[in-house]
């Protein structure tokens, strides 16, 4: 299956949040930063379901997510970031100090099962 | 929201404009929604500060924000309208392509409109002390971040002494971790080099820091068993009472105790004596 292009906004959320203080080695934590957010439009062109697992990949890395079903415009994606989403992001700053940490192009393609 | 002389009914007498690539939960807390497309903020912003000083916009150019020429000459109506208007942003502005040449926009506008009302602008900060470390840095260095000491007087330039670039360009071969969890945020380059040289984190909490470093300390937690000052996001200090005690020591307690066991040996180049002295 060819892999399909998407722009991934790595995000923050409230849960996340207080799953820091509770320890990020729980299932909680995990569950959440590989948990990944999209359209039911784009779901039905990857032919996933939620709970499906799927890969995105840039150039400099590559992780396995899941899929649940989110109001969220086509074409976009979204994640809680964590380490997951640190394999996929770019270490050069353009000399600012910050790296690019949203609005990735990346490149999705089903997976049969978790890695 | 607080009723004042000025907005008797509170809430009703403010308006809440949220712009946003989606819908989120802030969408239905504000009044109006306008949905950016994404990598489009600095457009839509220098749109903004076009149209409130009367100069001619393309449709088309609008267009292509994702936002309509209508939406924007409202928004540009409401704003200058106001009272006292505050922008807040966050890092869909800061981490996207453009980085600090959007928030340096949105100041410029939120500058621009003091022509037509009081116009403020202010970050939204993530969860900690993220403030604090700014404020300090500030007032100690003149630096908010992306300092180095290393010619005995503090030096300023991101990308260059910042922590992402210093760690994937390899210059550091050792890395001292207070309460943050780069091993869980930062790009892979900058975590494989952590990984690499000695790294040695203090944090209440195992992280994934702590996973790759060669010495964890466990520290108690600032505001519930340890005193401190945090730094609201407006740069108000808050002073910190503990509420529970903890057998572990502060992280200032334990940055003392390795500056005092510094001072004791010799200086690290052959000549030269030994710049960092104990505390009194």
């Amino acid at each position: 299956m060819q892999p399909k292009k998407f722009i991934l906004n790595p995000t923050r959320t409230a849960k996340q949040g207080s799953q820091i203080n509770v320890g990020k080695f729980g299932d909680e934590y995990q569950k959440i930063v590989t948990t990944l957010e999209i359209s039911p439009a784009d779901m039905e062109s990857l032919g996933v379901a939620t709970g499906d697992s799927v890969r995105v990949s840039t150039e400099f890395g590559e992780a396995v997510f899941q899929c649940t079903e989110a109001k969220v415009p086509d074409g976009l994606l979204f994640i809680p970031y964590g380490p997951p989403t640190c394999r996929l992001m770019n270490g050069d700053t353009d000399g600012t100090g910050m790296p690019t940490s949203k609005g990735w192009e990346v490149e999705v393609v089903r997976v049969d099962a978790p890695e | 929201m607080p009723k004042s002389k000025f907005l008797p009914r509170g809430r009703k007498d403010r308006t809440a404009v949220l712009v946003d690539i989606r819908p989120t939960k802030s969408a239905k807390a504000c009044d109006i929604f306008l949905q950016v497309r994404p990598g489009k903020d600095f457009e839509l912003i220098t749109i903004l500060r076009a149209l409130i000083k009367d100069q001619k916009v393309s449709e088309e150019a609008v267009a292509e924000t994702g936002v309509s020429l209508e939406q924007c000459n409202d928004l540009v109506d409401r704003m200058k309208k106001a009272k006292f208007g505050c922008m807040f942003f966050g890092m869909g502005l800061s981490m996207t392509r453009g980085k600090h040449m959007n928030s340096a926009a949105l100041l410029t506008l939120a500058t621009e409109m003091n022509a037509f009302t009081k116009f403020v602008a202010m970050p939204m900060r993530g969860h900690g002390n993220v403030t604090g470390a700014d404020v300090v840095m500030r007032w100690q260095t003149g630096y908010p971040f992306g300092i180095t000491f290393n010619r005995g007087y503090p030096r300023y330039n991101p990308g260059e002494f910042s922590t992402v670039d210093v760690l994937v360009r390899g210059d550091t071969d050792a890395a001292f971790i207070i309460g943050a969890d780069p091993g869980a945020t930062m790009p892979q380059p900058a975590i494989d080099h952590l990984a690499r040289i000695p790294t040695i984190v203090l944090d209440p909490h195992i992280t994934h820091t702590s996973k790759l470093s060669r010495v964890h300390i466990t520290t108690s937690v600032a505001g519930i068993s340890a005193p401190g000052t945090a730094y609201r996001m407006d740069e108000i200090p808050l002073p910190l009472k503990p509420a529970l005690k903890s057998p572990y020591p502060t992280d200032e307690e334990v940055v003392r105790r390795i500056k005092d066991a510094i001072a004791k040996k010799r200086f690290w180049m052959p000549e030269g004596e030994q710049m960092i002295t104990a505390q009194i």
